[in-house]
């Protein structure tokens, strides 16, 4: 088995990212940035209504307009188009100015149909039917031991119903390409996605092309958030425009269209009913729980979380609205059972009366390796924002209008690598390093890590490797999602680095008169049984003409996955207004082997931030009547700016047996239960649960208006 | 959420938006002092009006973008960042939201933060436009603050951070944390890297004071 160095140079050290400064200086060229000579701009004209049948569709004008090149009609008369922003047309031109008026030239008769775009629309008796199959979807259901038994032994229950909103991905850089044929059967895509290879693979099945005659290539990208594995209906007409016109064509969507069609995370809603004896151990839940992903289903979500329910039921509907259809986002499913579970757990530890940590402890399962995990992280946390001085029980939260209180909740993610990646590495005659694979870095930083690690094996600094990804051509890499780039490229890295050095040795040691297994690298020196004789540069100038390269590929002992995690939150809420201002949230999270500590931090401040917006902010909101979003832009679709950042402590959780478990990601888990430990601090700081997500002043006022009708607060 | 009275107005005085929200209108429910003001505007729009020429169709024009003199053919209607990005090839700037609320756009045109995307490229002749690509990129600079600070993650929202960081720095180099935070209100971010993106703007500020 294979193992990282026991006494790293580099690795978990701060290391800015390699490709840092070019982004830094606007010198970094995006895909959406890149110009191929004689490059035309693609538009596509999308759906204004929810539900539509095309009538006509006529584009004779649009064709002879100025500098107009190509038309591509893509909902023909008879289609039936589902969500407003549903794909239509594509225009391409010299301009974009052009293609705009184009995309407004074409004339398009619709017959309007009856929508829904909301859950409750969706269900109610005698709604229109936008799906043959109906328009709820009944998962599976889950059933585990006798909930009706294990409930009579419940000394306090509780039953809540809480729910969390549909939000988008709102990637920066729209989604898109720019498709450029090399001639009539090669292709390269400038594209924003997470997947380079599949997204070739995408492209060449399109035009029945070989995979090897598509390059996609993706350098820097704007962000995806789980939205961008593939080449996309757009990036396809791209390369259809392209084809037609005989010129390159770019084709990125507008901030409206990203909002509707590019992407979602599903809502969640539920009741749920879960009892517990009165030292605290739970015995029983029972939930019913519903969610939407637009026209595509794909709502679900785990429940129970985290904790140990001996006896559980669960139904769960997925509900079919007229809405651009979901796609994985940061850790998908996660945040909304999150937010359910953890709701449902400060609620019954406060019937309990017991602290809101120690009933959590009590109910971790005993023989789960994330236990000890739990349990080493929560005394992190609740140290460092002061849970035992400062948190109050529920609803004394101060005198006047502004209460104070603190939350707590815990999330997990599998994770882990993939064993079938690869990365070569190519040392040089003149000294120089290169690592070639196609993977992608979309922000995490991966770029860098595959740096650190050769630099690390090598003796080398970061800034000597050059990390080339980005690539479809390349020995195939890892897309990025699911947390799992880091574990499947460490190993290969790794691998590809050490054969390559190993190979280098073996040219060097005759010319030395010495065995192979007398040298070692360090300091950018050539050792011989640990005298330094060469530099790095003379050394591989005694390769000659021949670089050596080296394909790595997994070995076992360098990569794990599956981690917990915690996160505290304190909030400050004007009873008089609703406003929730977060004051301070602590992270505590493992990842087994942490490569580069600074862009490990900044991954988790980011999934924190994430978990702020959708704790705070985030809603994508329908209008009932007409059917369309009233807020896909950036002002009404709320995100937080810098005046919004509260205090945020990030504390890596790495004790030595969770280093020896060697890479694990972090991209996501940080970002789960962020929404629902500022829910629970809310309702710890004003008494009342708020069980809509977000914690907006509306929700908030809403649940103390109805806890006042109630005659609760 | 972002107290929008902190936003930049890139160019936007009381007097412009009146103007821009349409006169009769504005004066059927203003009195008093502020009448004046808006006699002094209409004014001043009767005479904008004689003296500049309606522009449509092809329109040739000159920006003077990052220290060079550059020609190129918009139309009346074409932003300065699409002008910057789609003709002129400086992509630095980026296209986000395309309507004044994110930041990704922002350039210097003479000196103060505009939102590029909401500015027109006819409007821009005469002035100075400067975009991240001119920033000094040496350890006193504040991309090598970003970037020793990892204040940015996937990057597309950086070179408006960057831009909008730089011009608070110009106006008030030795900010507060507080100054900063209202200094970079106007941008947005999703991958939420403003903890290293405040840290660099404090980083900045102290190297540009040791220089
Ligand atoms: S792109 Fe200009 S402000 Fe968003
Ligand atoms: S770094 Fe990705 S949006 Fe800011």
């Amino acid at each position: 088995m294979a193992s990282w160095p026991e006494h790293p140079r580099l690795i978990g050290t701060r290391i800015p990212r390699v490709d840092g400064m070019a982004k830094a200086s606007g010198r970094a060229k995006y895909p959406s940035d890149v110009r191929p000579e004689g490059m035309l701009f693609g538009v596509m004209l999308y759906s204004p209504h929810a539900h539509a049948k095309i009538t006509s569709i006529d584009t004779t004008a649009a064709e002879k307009m100025p500098g107009v090149k190509a038309v591509e009609v893509i909902a023909k008369a008879g289609a039936t188009l589902r969500y407003q922003g549903d794909d239509i047309a594509a225009v391409a031109a010299e301009t974009e100015e052009q293609a705009r008026d184009a995309i407004a030239a074409i004339k398009v008769v619709y017959e309007v149909l009856p929508h829904v775009v909301t859950e409750a629309a969706s269900m109610a008796d005698g709604a229109p039917k936008i799906v043959n199959t109906g328009n709820v979807r009944k998962g599976r259901a889950i059933t585990k031991g006798n909930v009706n038994d294990a409930f009579k032994k419940a000394d306090a229950t509780i039953e809540g119903t809480y729910s969390a909103p549909v939000i988008t991905h709102v990637c920066l850089e729209t989604h898109g390409l720019t498709a450029k044929w090399d001639d009539k059967d090669h292709i390269t895509a400038y594209a924003s996605t997470q997947a380079v290879g599949p997204t070739a693979a995408e492209l060449a099945g399109t035009f029945n092309i070989p995979f090897t005659n598509v390059t996609v290539l993706t350098e820097v990208m704007g962000g995806g958030f789980g939205s961008k594995f593939g080449a996309d209906l757009w990036g396809r007409t791209a390369a259809q425009l392209a084809q037609k016109a005989g010129a390159p064509v770019k084709m990125f969507l507008d901030r409206v269209q990203e909002h509707l069609a590019a992407g979602n995370r599903p809502s969640a809603s539920g009741t749920v009913k879960m009892g517990a004896t009165k030292d605290g151990r739970l015995v029983a839940m029972e939930a019913h729980t519903h969610g939407t992903g637009g026209v595509r289903g794909g709502a679900g979500f785990p429940l129970p979380y985290v904790y140990d329910v001996p006896a559980a039921s669960r139904t769960h509907d997925d509900v079919m609205v007229n809405c651009g259809g979901a796609r994985a986002m940061r850790a998908p499913g996660h945040p909304q059972g999150c937010i359910l579970m953890e709701a449902a757990m400060d609620d019954l530890a406060e019937k309990l009366g017991m602290d809101p940590i120690d009933f959590r402890i009590k109910n971790l399962a005993p023989n789960d390796f994330h236990t000890p995990i739990y349990l080493g992280e929560l005394a992190i946390g609740a140290e460092a924002i002061g849970w035992k001085e400062n948190r109050k029980p529920r609803g004394q939260g101060g005198k006047g209008p502004i209460k104070k209180g603190f939350g707590v909740a815990l999330h997990q993610w599998g994770g882990g690598g993939t064993q079938d990646k690869q990365v070569t590495c190519i040392i040089n005659p003149d000294g120089s390093v290169e690592l070639k694979s196609g993977t992608q870095d979309i922000g995490t930083g991966a770029r860098t890590i595959l740096a650190v690690i050769a630099a690390e094996i090598l003796g080398l600094e970061v800034g000597q490797i050059k990390s080339n990804i980005g690539n479809s051509t390349f020995p195939t890499g890892q897309p990025s999602g699911g947390s799992t780039t880091s574990p499947s490229m460490a190993p290969p890295c790794y691998s590809a680095v050490t054969a390559a050095r190993d190979a280098l040795f073996a040219k060097v040691a005759p010319a030395l008169g010495v065995q192979p297994a007398d040298l070692d690298v360090k300091g950018g020196k050539v050792l011989v049984k640990g005298e330094p004789k060469l530099t790095w540069a003379e050394a591989c100038r005694k390769l000659g003409t021949m670089p050596i390269s080296e394909l790595g590929k997994f070995q076992p002992g360098l990569a794990s996955g599956g981690v917990g995690g915690c996160q505290f939150a304190e909030v400050e809420v004007d009873v008089e207004t609703g406003v929730v201002r977060v004051k301070k949230i602590v992270a505590v999270q493992d990842s087994g082997l942490i490569l580069d500590l600074l862009t490990w931090e900044s991954q988790v401040y980011g999934g924190v931030i994430g978990g702020l917006n959708y704790g705070l902010f985030e809603e994508r909101i329908m209008d009932p009547t007409t059917g369309v979003m009233l807020n896909a832009d950036m002002e009404m679709y709320k995100l937080a700016g810098a005046s919004d950042i509260p205090e945020i402590i990030v504390k890596a959780y790495d004790p030595p047996e969770q280093k020896a478990r060697g890479v694990i990601g972090v991209g996501e888990p940080p970002t789960i239960s962020t929404a629902a430990a500022i829910g629970n601090a809310v309702s710890n700081a004003i008494g009342v649960r708020v069980p809509v997500w977000p914690m907006s002043p509306r929700n908030v006022l809403n649940a103390l208006a109805a806890a006042a009708t109630e005659g609760k607060a | 959420m972002a107290d929008l009275d902190t936003k930049p107005r890139p160019g936007a005085s009381r007097r412009d938006f009146l103007r821009g929200s349409g006169l009769a209108a504005a004066s059927a429910v203003i009195s008093g002092p502020a009448r004046a003001a808006l006699d002094e505007a209409a004014a001043e729009a009767r005479e904008a009006q004689d003296a500049v020429p309606v522009l449509s169709g092809q329109v040739k024009i000159t920006l003077k973008v990052n220290g060079q003199e550059r020609h190129t053919t918009v139309e009346p209607r074409s932003t300065l960042l699409d002008t910057l990005r789609h003709r002129l090839d400086v992509t630095g700037p980026k296209r986000v939201c395309d309507r004044g609320s994110c930041g990704a756009c922002t350039t210097l045109v003479d000196g103060a933060p505009v939102y590029s995307c909401t500015t027109l490229a006819v409007s821009c002749q005469g002035k100075t436009i400067e975009t991240l690509e001119s920033f000094d990129t040496g350890p006193e600079g504040v991309p090598h603050a970003f970037h020793q600070n990892d204040g940015l993650m996937c990057g597309y929202c950086t070179p408006g951070f960057v831009t909008a960081c730089k011009a608070l720095l110009d106006r008030n180099p030795h900010p507060t944390l507080e100054e900063v935070k209202q200094g970079l209100n106007g941008n947005i971010c999703r991958c939420g890297t403003y903890v290293g993106v405040l840290k660099a703007a404090l980083a900045a500020a102290k190297s540009m004071k040791g220089a």
